[in-house]
């Protein structure tokens, strides 16, 4: 509600009046206008002059103070847009860094099969290498799960190695895993000849992290530190290839002598292995029943 | 509504148009203030008053933006008058009301201005451009958003927000 002043206000809500007033005003805009479009192309008005010198300071005043906001929202804004930055950077270098970690690995995994294949020259029928995924050694069980499968061309029965001896053999071959069998299981058995004497036997595994010779007879000039490699007589393991050396000798039964092997191949630093061709038996063996776990 | 008052209105006026315009953001807000004073006037009814305030705040606008004296003067005379008319006649209310009359107040100040410009310094005419529709459309929008600001109860809701918090 507007204040009660009954003249005031009828005479200022006089339409007439102001309408008085507003012809006054457009009379005098005109005549200004005029006066100064007369004038036009020259320095301009002194009354321009003076209103604009009068509005200076304020100009001045809030336009520091507008400046001054629109720097703060300025900021503001940068801010988030470097933190976003920054965000996006964090993520950039975390990606770079698994990246360098991957090629680093791959670094290491060439070379390492490099190192592998060459020294495994020696080896007979290599095929490659295949990494080591999981080693288990549980109640006398010794095996391992290698990153190879049928579609590298494992097959069930496929012997494994390092360039310092026998590891084992493939027993289950999946897609892209296959699981081994490690020549220190309880239940491993590999035919193994003494290289010196020739004489032959069976290595088994003790499950304990050793290796047993059976079946060499009392009369054998076996001494400790004698080669035993692979026979080749078991239709599994390619012939000539070390198993280990003799660790120990002792009169077992009337007619066996018990032999202890020290493993040739370093089985608590398995990180990549040969991967052998299978022998014709073993090739044989997988063909009709391949034993898969796809 | 009291001379002060309108002093301080102008004023403010002066003080957002050098506001906006060191700004930045200028071309996102171009509201006609000085129009915005002029209406806030010619809304208490006193024809004298908002004839002498769209009078002063054109002779103001003019001095800082147009190269003749008087330019908006004469428009915002004219439309102080109306909008008293308007707001003597009509009863009419709310953000959505308040923003479409100072939206068709804007682009009538446009279209004075332009024909005295074209007039008195033969420039063409330009009557409705799209600087024209944004800066009335934004001054509509001003209007409106103040319109509602006035009328809402901040008191009560104050109270009620101080009311929440106690609790």
């Amino acid at each position: 509600m507007r204040p009660q002043k009954p003249h005031a206000e009828i005479a200022a809500a006089n339409p007439r009046r102001g309408g008085a007033v507003l012809v006054m005003v457009l009379v005098a805009c005109v005549l200004v206008l005029s006066a100064q479009a007369q004038a036009r192309g020259g320095r301009g008005t002194v009354l321009q002059s003076w209103i604009l010198s009068a509005t200076a300071p304020v100009a001045a005043a809030v336009g520091a103070l507008s400046h001054g906001a629109s720097n703060a929202v300025s900021s503001t804004l940068a801010l988030f847009r470097a933190r976003e930055e920054n965000e996006r950077l964090r993520r950039d270098l975390d990606a770079r860094e698994r990246e360098l970690f991957r090629l680093r690995a791959e670094a290491r995994q060439g070379a390492e099969e490099h190192r592998l294949l060459g020294a495994g020259a020696s080896l007979p029928g290599v095929v490659g290498t295949v990494p080591i995924l999981l080693i288990e050694r549980r109640a006398g069980v010794q095996g391992a799960l290698i990153g190879a499968g049928s579609a590298d061309g494992v097959v069930a029965g496929s012997a494994l190695a390092v360039p310092a001896g026998l590891v084992g053999r493939v027993v289950t071959v999946g897609r892209g895993v296959s699981r081994a069998q490690l020549l220190l299981d309880a239940s491993a058995a590999a035919g193994a000849r003494i290289a010196r004497t020739g004489e032959l036997g069976v290595v088994r595994g003790d499950g304990h992290g050793a290796l047993i010779l059976n079946n060499i007879a009392t009369t054998s000039s076996v001494a400790r530190g004698d080669l035993v490699e692979s026979a080749g007589i078991d239709g599994i393991y390619p012939r000539g290839v070390p198993i280990g050396r003799v660790e120990s000798v002792s009169r077992g039964s009337k007619l066996f002598l018990e032999i202890r092997v020290a493993p040739a191949a370093d089985f608590s630093r398995l990180t990549d292995v040969l991967l052998l061709a299978p022998s014709l038996a073993a090739k044989e063996s997988a063909e009709p029943g391949r034993n898969t776990a796809q | 509504m009291k001379i002060g008052r309108i002093v301080l209105l102008l004023a403010a006026a002066i003080v957002f148009e050098f506001f906006v315009g060191r700004s930045p953001y200028r071309s996102f807000l171009p509201v006609d203030w000085f129009l915005l004073a002029t209406a806030t006037v010619a809304r208490s009814g006193n024809f004298v008053r908002a004839v002498a305030t769209g009078a002063a705040a054109g002779v103001l606008e003019d001095a800082v933006s147009q190269p003749l004296i008087g330019l908006n003067a004469f428009a915002k005379a004219v439309i102080g008058y109306a909008l008293t008319l308007v707001s003597v006649r009509v009863v009419f209310g709310g953000a959505l009301a308040v923003g479409g009359a100072l939206f068709v107040a804007s682009l009538a100040n446009e279209a004075i201005v332009a024909l005295l410009s074209a007039l008195l310094s033969q420039s063409p005419i330009v009557i409705v451009s799209p600087d024209a529709l944004w800066r009335a459309a934004a001054t509509g929008v001003a209007g409106g958003a103040l319109e509602s600001a006035w009328n809402f109860p901040w008191r009560e809701w104050w109270n009620r927000r101080r009311l929440r918090r106690l609790r």
